[in-house]
């Protein structure tokens, strides 16, 4: 065990004299510190101005005056999608995403105004947080200054008399692994203490926190033994650069840039022009709502006035205008959730098919875990579309409800020619500020780490797979030291 | 020439060399056949859309005409816009993932359609799509540093360094034609995967020229800044590690810095507080008298001045009316809106001046027309549209004019623009002198090469 920790302690010693691999590791700490200072500040506004839109859109519902409940319908309501507590750390897809969503009676609207179509094409380039730094740029770092930490001293000729003087492979190997990872280190403390900083501050759950900081410390340990071993097995620390750089270049630039166009072509997603025309169309199948002999319609007309024992909708204790709108919303609405299921399920079998390319890259089992943490995954979004759709439905039905109890079938049949029956047809005000605000819930902390825990499984199949390398490499040293 | 020859045999030799030029070729095949699929499906995707449209419009027109009221139909037609890619999107998609290509509009309130999103995956599009743009971008200055970074310092290496000079006689020559095999292999593996695509694609003769000149200078400043690191220091894996740490800095970490600078000095909640403000502009009008909303209207709209007044608590023209006062009421934060994703657009391009990477990523895109830039033009034309629906109704509206089966077909189509894409000269320009400037810094090195 002290040989091991002498030789990191000696491999620390020489990176910490090679001016070249210090100003490496303290540039990218700096980056890392800086990507958690701007990740953080930025989610903080983000978070601060949906808020406070949220809030603003709040007031202004419950502000309106005395109106027909079905005009209230008509203006509607906005959910502000809230920001993540752990987006600083892994913004995922939170910028790819709309933020805002307009709800109204008859229609589903899109989320807009999300960051990636109001950005300029740099957005493209990555975005800086810890989640960047630990994923992409530690990792090459790493290769830079460990490509050579025994290629190097083969080179040199110091292997030898290291092996000469006692030291096996393995220990060799465990030495210089420590070091380097001592490195890597240095470059994840900002991210772990920015996580450490959430979790005090309030937003980020602890297991979350500790899911993520696991996650990457298996990922960088799995870098940093690749490492290790690939300089082991090459013969000369050029061909062990030009191999890491070449697998970095692979996992973590080509395979996660290829997964998309794969899953893509396996399943493709409707657009929303043909999702709308698709629903207006099935809309008129189950019941024209426009057209006075309807079948539908009609049977629900039927099925009303038994129910309440008439014969006509004027002897209705209720405004039967209202009845009709509540049908008639959860119609659409029907059609709206099973479209928007099939929508979100063919997105999550794509995730799927790009989670599978993680047999290729680590990058992307790390990336899932991240986002997954974050709650900035495919899955946070869904949860927030479903939960806007829900609170949609429920806030409409309750203003039609409005108009069949509060509002008299005849003032809201003459309402459009009459001018008294119109300003009758007006009810309290008071009726908006009892409505529920829009809250939308976190998904539960197991949901959170059962989503998580196969890219965990995948990241530590990962770690066992470059250890067994590693001591294939570790064997041959030795070997050829007798 | 005889030296060129000579170097281009002994290149074939290179098993390495040979096998990183073929993986660049496979990878841009790879991004051009990626971006032409896409685009194939995205025309696709808008040819389907016309027959389904024409059969929405007929349910609507079948019930409408029965008692031809025009404000039914002005209310629930919606109206097809879309935005082919153009003849060059292949090679870059750029925005298209993530804003839609596809719109319905109707004649109400344009500002609460117009940001309207499609149905992506955000997951797929948050690595960014693996296209020709990537390619070029990403990867080949890896590859430019894999053919170049040993250039002098493996021959020194292998101990042959002065033999080499002395036996070649002109030793500039020499390297000229030895950087020259390596250049034209690495345009070649770039340029024939994406002419073949621009042949596919029908690319505009003048834009595939623009491409290749992108290229050009892509690889140029990538080879130029190798010779100079060749120069400066001394070990082939010194050398390696200098370029990778440049580019990690040129391609990912200074875009990345560069989009959080910017997005951060021009902020934009103008997009989300317009929307709040003009819901609340269009609903309040069922809460002032009516002829405060026909005023504003008529501000704008002089030639229905003389209609007659709105009486009845209800009226089309009023209800029309009052949306239009609504997009009226934001306009100017829709301009802000507007102007915010330009300046946001421009301050990226200044980037691009001194970024090369940065450079060609927005050069290609412009080309392309896939750039923010792109997205607006779309937007104005829908705009654009969108007036010219009004002016169709609004006539049906207020001179209560019936508006029958025959009158569904006179509404104005839109028509999309041909390919746009535009030169954009100040990148290009950007791009060679920064090339420029790295090829001098390296010739003056090369001149005084340390042993």
């Amino acid at each position: 065990m002290s040989g091991v920790l002498t030789i990191a302690r000696n491999e620390l010693r020489h990176l910490a004299r090679s001016r070249v691999a210090l100003t490496g590791i303290l540039l990218v700490a700096l980056l890392s510190l800086t990507a958690a200072l701007t990740s953080s500040a930025y989610q903080a506004e983000q978070a601060g101005l949906r808020e406070r839109l949220q809030h603003t859109a709040n007031e202004e519902f419950e502000s309106q005056p005395d109106r027909h409940p079905h005009r209230v319908v008509h203006a509607g309501h906005f959910a502000v999608r809230p920001a993540s507590g752990l987006a600083a750390m892994d913004p995922g897809v939170e910028a790819f995403t709309g933020n805002m969503i307009f709800l109204e009676g008859h229609r589903q609207n899109s989320a807009n105004f999300g960051d990636a179509r109001q950005s300029s094409l740099l957005v493209r380039f990555g975005q800086l947080a810890p989640a960047l730094v630990l994923q992409v740029v530690a990792p090459l770092l790493l290769v830079f200054i460990g490509a050579g930490v025994i290629a190097g001293e083969r080179e040199r000729g110091t292997l030898r008399q290291a092996l000469l003087a006692g030291a096996s492979g393995p220990r060799l190997l465990v030495g210089k692994a420590m070091a380097l990872g001592g490195a890597a280190l240095i470059i994840a403390a900002p991210a772990a203490a920015l996580l450490l900083w959430l979790s005090l501050s309030g937003p980020a759950r602890g297991s979350a926190v500790l899911l993520s900081a696991g996650g990457y410390a298996v990922y960088l340990a799995f870098w940093v033994v690749l490492i290790v071993a690939v300089s082991a097995l090459a013969g000369r620390s050029r061909s062990a650069l030009i191999a890491l750089v070449a697998i970095w270049s692979f996992g973590v630039l080509l395979v996660p840039r290829m997964a998309p166009e794969a899953a893509i072509a396996i399943d493709p997603l409707p657009t929303r022009v043909e999702t709308d025309i698709a629903i207006q169309r099935d809309l008129r199948g189950l019941g024209d709502s426009h057209n006075p002999d309807d079948p539908y319609f009609a049977a629900f007309k039927r099925k009303t006035l038994a129910k309440y024992g008439v014969t006509k909708v004027e002897d209705l204790p209720l405004n039967y205008r209202g009845l009709l709108g509540m049908e008639g919303e959860k119609l659409t609405s029907s059609l709206f959730d099973r479209y928007a299921d099939s929508a979100f399920g063919a997105m999550a079998r794509q995730s799927t098919t790009m989670d599978a390319l993680s047999a290729l890259s680590p990058t992307i089992a790390i990336r899932r875990l991240s986002m997954t943490a974050a709650e900035t995954d495919l899955a946070g979004y869904r949860r927030f579309m479903e939960q806007a759709e829900a609170y949609r439905y429920d806030l409409i039905q309750r203003l039609n409800l409005l108009q069949a109890t509060a509002v008299t079938a005849a003032d809201d049949a003459a309402k459009s020619s009459d001018a008294a029956a119109e300003a009758r047809s007006r009810i309290s005000a008071e009726n908006w500020r009892k409505m529920p605000e829009f809250r939308p819930s976190r998904p539960t902390e197991s949901a959170v780490l059962a989503r998580a825990a196969p890219s965990f499984v995948v990241l530590a199949t990962w770690l066992a797979a470059a250890a067994l390398l590693a001591g294939f490499a570790a064997h041959r040293i030795s070997r050829s030291a007798t | 020439m005889n030296d060129v020859l000579r170097e281009a045999r002994l290149f074939l030799r290179l098993r390495a060399a040979l096998a990183a030029v073929l993986g660049l070729f496979l990878l841009a095949a790879a991004g051009t056949a990626a971006g032409l699929v896409e685009v194939a499906r995205q025309n696709d995707a808008i040819r389907r859309i016309a027959p389904q449209q024409a059969a929405d419009v007929q349910a609507i027109s079948d019930w409408v005409s029965r008692d031809k009221d025009a404000g039914n139909a002005a209310y629930y037609t919606f109206h097809a816009t879309w935005d082919p890619p153009s003849d060059l999107a292949f090679a870059a998609l750029g925005l298209r993932d993530v804003a839609p290509y596809l719109l319905r509009v109707r004649a109400l309130g344009l500002e609460a359609q117009l940001y309207e999103g499609d149905i992506g995956n955000p997951e797929a599009s948050l690595p960014g799509r693996f296209d020709y743009a990537f390619v070029l971008v990403y990867l080949t200055p890896l590859f430019a540093i894999l053919l170049f970074h040993d250039l002098l310092s493996g021959e020194r290496e292998a101990g042959r360094l002065q033999s080499l000079e002395a036996a070649a006689g002109d030793a500039r020559r020499l390297w000229a034609a030895r950087v020259g095999v390596r250049v034209t292999a690495l345009l070649l593996a770039l340029a024939l995967p994406f002419l073949a695509g621009a042949i596919i694609a029908g690319t505009a003769g003048w834009k595939a020229a623009a491409v290749l000149l992108l290229i050009l200078g892509y690889i140029g400043f990538w080879t130029a800044l190798c010779l100079v690191v060749a120069r400066m220091t001394r070990s082939s894996v010194a050398n390696a590690m200098t370029l990778a740490a440049t580019w990690l800095v040129l391609t990912v970490i200074a875009p990345a810095v560069g989009h959080v600078a910017i997005n951060t000095a021009v902020p934009l909640r103008q997009g989300m507080e317009l929307s709040l403000h003009q819901r609340t502009a269009v609903h309040k009008a069922w809460d002032i008298p009516k002829a405060e909303t026909m005023q504003a209207f008529f501000a704008t709209h002089p030639e229905w001045a003389a209609t007659a007044p709105v009486i009845q608590p209800f009226h089309w023209k009023w209800y029309f009316a009052f949306h239009q006062v609504g997009d009226q009421s934001v306009a100017g934060m829709s301009r802000d809106y507007r102007a915010g994703i330009l300046k946001r657009a421009a301050w990226s391009e200044r980037l691009g001046y001194g970024l090369p990477g940065v450079a060609v990523q927005l050069a290609l895109h412009r080309l392309a027309d896939t750039d923010p830039a792109a997205q607006i033009a779309y937007q104005d034309r829908i705009r654009a549209f969108h007036a010219d629906l009004r002016r169709f109704y609004y006539p049906y509206l207020f001179n209560e004019t019936p508006f029958g089966a025959a009158d569904f077909d006179k509404a104005p189509a839109f028509r999309a623009k041909g390919d746009g894409g535009t030169l954009p000269a100040a990148l290009f320009a950007g791009l060679l002198i920064v090339t420029l400037g790295t090829a001098v810094i390296g010739m003056q090195r090369s001149r005084r090469p340390r042993r």
